[in-house]
C-alpha cells in the first residue's frame, strides 16, 4: 500500500481515472463487440448472396464450360482481390477458381443446405459453400472472404478504442483532481483554522457554520474535544498556581521565622524552637510532595490496583481503633456498620477512609456520633462516612474534590491534609472504578464511597 | 562501629556525619562513587549507607561491587520512591533503603536495626525504671502498681520500651502500632502518647515518655 499516494485528493483523482477506465472500457468492449459481429453478419451475407448469383449464372449458362470461358462475368461480380470463389466438381476437379491469394481448394463436407464456416488456412478466411445439381453432376459452389481486411479494420478500431481510453483516464484523473482538490476545500480551511490554535488560544472554535455536512460533524466532535482540553488544561494551570501558593506559604514562614531570629543572638531555647518549628513546616511540604507525588501516580493512565478481597467491618475497625482516642478527646461516638467484604486494594482503601474520618472527625459537632455504614444499593456497594455538624455550603459541594480546595480558604488549619485528602480520596476511587459523592444537609454531612458491581461485591447482611 | 556514608550532597553528607557521629559511630564520607569504591576496598565498614544518584560511579554500580565481595549491610538512600528503584535496590543486594526525604529518627532507627545483630531477642519482659511490663501476662505495673492499658496502649508502651532510649517518628509509630503505612496527617499519635502518659506518667515524679519535639517520642530515664 506504499504506492498509495497520501494526499486525498490523489486518491481521489486516480480513482476517478479508475472509475473512467472501467466504464470506457465496458462501452469500447461493447462497441468492439458489436461491431465485430456486425461486420461479420454482413459478410455472411455477402458470400450468401454471392452463392446464389452463381446459381443463378449456372443456371443461366448454357453449361460450365461456357461460364468458364467468359470469366469477366463472375470477375466483375467478385470486385476485389480478397474474395475467393471455388466451383468444384464432385469428382474434385475445380472448374473455376478466383483465387489471389493462393489458397488450396478447401475439402469441405457436403450438405443439401448453405453452410458458413471459418477456414484455418494460411490466411484465415470466411467461406460459404453449396451442392448443387447442374447438368445430371454435383458441383460444390464455394464462395469466401479473407479475413485480413476484417482483421486489420477491427485492429485500427481497437487502437483508437485503446487510444480513447487512455485519454479517458488521464482526462478522468485530472478532472477528479481538480475536482477533489476544489471539493477538499473547506478541509483545507478547517485545518488552517486549527493549525492557529495552540495553547495560548485554546478558547478558540472551529466554524461550525461550513455548508458540508460531513465537515460539520468532524468539526463540532473536533469543538468539544477542544471544550475539554481548555477545561483540563485550565483545571492544570490553576493547580501549578494552586502548588505554588501552598508551597509559598511554609517557605515564607520558614523564611520569615528564621531571618528574623537570625537578626540577634538569642538563647539556646529560641534556637531550638525555631528549629522544631521549621521541622513542622519541613513536615508539611514533605507530606503535601507526598500527597502530590501519589496523585500524579494514581492519575497516570497506566496506573492499577492491586485488588484482594477486604473484610470491610475489619477495616474499619481497625480505623476506628486508631482514631478512638482523636474520637474521646473530642467527646465523639465512632459507630462501625459496615459489612461485607469488596474486592479493592486494602491500602488504598485504608487510605481514603482515613481521610474521610479524619475530616469527619474534624468537623463533627461535639457530643455526637461518627459513623460509618455499608449498604448495597442498585448493584453497588456504597460506604458512607456520616458525622452531624455545621452542613457544608451548597456552593462548595462540586468542588469539594478538588485539590486545594478549601471552603474557607483563610482557615488553614495546621491540622488539615493542606486540601489535598479529599482528592485523594477522588483518585483512590476512580482507580477501583468507582466513585465518591457527598451529601451535606440538616441531618449532617454524608461522604459516600461508591463501588460498581462489577468489583464482584458480595455483600451479606 | 563504622559507617561510611557515599553521598554526593554536600549538607546532607554533612549532618549525616555529625548526627551519626554523635550517636557515637565512626563516620567516613565519601562525596561520589569513586572515593567510595576506594574507601570500601581500603578500611572495614560495618554499614554503608549509599546515595543511588552519584556521580561517576552510580549508587547501582557500587552496591553490584560491594556485593560482590562484601556481606556488609546497606542502606541505601533514593529521592524517587518508584517501586522499580526499592525493587531494583533490594534485589541488587541491599538490606534496606529510605526515601527522600526522611526523618532522621527514622534513619537513625533503620541504622541501629541494621548494625544489630544477629536475630533481635524475643523479650517477654520490660523493665525501665519502675515500669514493667509483662508481654506474656499482658501486665503493666509502674511503681509496683497494676496500670490497666487498652490493647493499642499496650501496644504502644511496648514499642517505646522495645527500643527504649530511640527517638521514634509518629509515622513509626503509627504503621507499627495500627499498620498505617502512609504519613497521616492527623494527630492521632499525639492523642495516643497523650493518653499512654496520663496513665503510666502523670501520676509519677519520673517522666519516662519524652516529647522530641519535630522528631518524635523516646521512652528512657533522663537526667
Amino acid at each position: 500500500m506504499s504506492l498509495w499516494p497520501r494526499a486525498l485528493s490523489l486518491r481521489l483523482a486516480l480513482l476517478f481515472a479508475l472509475v473512467g477506465v472501467l466504464l470506457l472500457g465496458a462501452i469500447g468492449f461493447y462497441l468492439y463487440q458489436s461491431l465485430g459481429r456486425e461486420i461479420a453478419w454482413r459478410d455472411d451475407q455477402a458470400l450468401l448472396g454471392r452463392l446464389e448469383r452463381m446459381r443463378t449464372l449456372l443456371d443461366d449458362s448454357a453449361s460450365i464450360e461456357a461460364l468458364r470461358q467468359r470469366p469477366q462475368l463472375y470477375a466483375n461480380m467478385l470486385g476485389n482481390r480478397d474474395s475467393l470463389l471455388w466451383i468444384v466438381s464432385d469428382g474434385g476437379q475445380v472448374l473455376i477458381e478466383i483465387n489471389p491469394a493462393g489458397l488450396a481448394v478447401p475439402q469441405l463436407p457436403r450438405g443439401p443446405a448453405v453452410q458458413l464456416r471459418d477456414a484455418l488456412a494460411a490466411e484465415p478466411a470466411r467461406l460459404a459453400w453449396l451442392h448443387v445439381e447442374h447438368e445430371g453432376r454435383g458441383l460444390t459452389l464455394i464462395a469466401g472472404k479473407l479475413l485480413a481486411e476484417r482483421s486489420q479494420m477491427l485492429a485500427a478500431y481497437r487502437l483508437k478504442l485503446w487510444l480513447a481510453l487512455a485519454a479517458g483516464a488521464l482526462l478522468a484523473f485530472l478532472l477528479g483532481w481538480l475536482v477533489s482538490l476544489r471539493g477538499l476545500r473547506p478541509l483545507r480551511e478547517l485545518a488552517a483554522r486549527a493549525r492557529a490554535i495552540d495553547v495560548q488560544h485554546l478558547h478558540l472554535r472551529l466554524d461550525e457554520v461550513g455548508e458540508v455536512s460531513e465537515l460539520r460533524s468532524l468539526s463540532a466532535a473536533l469543538n468539544q474535544m477542544l471544550a475539554r482540553l481548555e477545561d483540563g488544561f485550565a483545571q492544570l494551570s490553576r493547580f501549578s498556581e494552586d502548588l505554588a501558593h501552598e508551597m509559598r506559604t511554609p517557605l515564607s514562614n520558614l523564611m520569615g521565622h528564621t531571618q528574623q531570629t537570625l537578626r540577634h543572638p538569642r538563647a539556646v531555647e529560641d534556637y531550638q524552637n525555631l528549629l522544631a518549628s521549621n521541622q513542622e513546616e519541613y513536615e508539611r511540604l514533605a507530606r503535601m510532595i507526598d500527597s502530590m507525588l501519589f496523585l500524579a501516580r494514581t492519575e497516570q493512565p497506566q496506573a492499577s490496583v492491586k485488588r484482594e478481597t477486604v473484610d470491610l467491618h475489619g477495616l474499619v475497625e481497625q480505623l476506628c481503633e486508631y482514631f478512638e482516642g482523636m474520637a474521646e478527646e473530642r467527646e465523639l461516638q465512632l459507630v462501625n456498620r459496615a459489612e461485607g467484604t469488596l474486592q479493592a486494594d486494602q491500602g488504598l482503601l485504608r487510605r481514603a477512609l482515613a481521610n474521610l474520618l479524619a475530616n469527619a472527625l474534624r468537623h463533627a459537632a461535639p457530643g455526637s456520633t461518627v459513623s460509618i455504614a455499608s449498604q448495597l444499593r442498585d448493584g453497588r456497594l456504597e460506604v458512607g462516612v456520616h458525622n452531624l455538624g455545621e452542613p457544608i455550603g451548597a456552593e462548595h459541594l462540586p468542588r469539594l474534590f478538588e485539590r486545594f480546595y478549601r471552603c474557607d480558604p483563610a482557615r488553614a488549619q495546621p491540622g488539615d491534609s493542606g486540601g489535598l485528602g479529599l482528592a485523594i480520596v477522588r483518585s483512590i476511587m476512580q482507580l477501583h472504578g468507582g466513585s465518591v459523592r457527598v451529601e451535606s444537609g440538616e441531618q449532617g454531612t454524608r461522604f459516600i464511597l461508591v463501588f460498581p458491581l462489577a468489583e464482584r461485591v458480595n455483600h451479606k447482611r | 562501629m563504622r559507617i561510611l556514608v557515599v553521598e554526593d550532597e554536600l549538607k546532607t553528607a554533612d549532618y549525616l556525619r555529625k548526627g551519626l557521629g554523635e550517636s557515637g559511630y565512626l563516620v567516613e564520607v565519601a562525596l561520589n562513587g569513586l572515593d567510595g569504591l576506594h574507601l570500601i576496598q581500603e578500611g572495614e565498614f560495618d554499614l554503608i549507607i549509599l546515595d543511588v544518584m552519584l556521580p561517576g560511579l552510580d549508587g547501582w554500580q557500587l552496591l553490584q561491587v560491594i556485593r560482590r565481595r562484601l556481606p556488609t549491610p546497606v542502606l541505601f538512600l533514593t529521592a524517587r520512591d518508584a517501586v522499580e528503584d526499592r525493587v531494583k535496590g533490594l534485589e541488587l543486594g541491599a538490606d534496606d533503603y529510605l526515601v527522600k526525604p526522611f526523618s532522621y529518627a527514622e534513619l537513625l532507627a533503620r541504622v541501629r536495626t541494621l548494625l544489630r545483630r544477629g536475630p533481635p531477642r524475643e523479650v517477654e519482659q520490660f523493665r525501665v525504671a519502675d515500669l514493667e511490663l509483662d508481654l506474656l501476662r499482658r501486665r503493666v505495673t509502674r511503681a509496683g502498681e497494676r496500670v490497666s492499658l487498652t490493647n493499642k496502649e499496650f501496644a504502644l508502651l511496648h514499642l517505646l520500651l522495645s527500643r527504649e532510649g530511640e527517638v521514634l517518628s509518629r509515622a513509626y509509630i503509627a504503621s507499627q502500632v495500627w499498620q498505617m503505612n502512609f504519613d497521616s496527617d492527623t494527630n492521632v499519635v499525639d492523642v495516643a502518647i497523650r493518653r499512654l502518659r496520663a496513665k503510666i506518667d502523670d501520676p509519677y515524679p519520673l517522666k519516662l515518655i519524652h516529647t522530641v519535639r519535630g522528631m518524635g517520642y523516646v521512652l528512657e530515664v533522663q537526667p
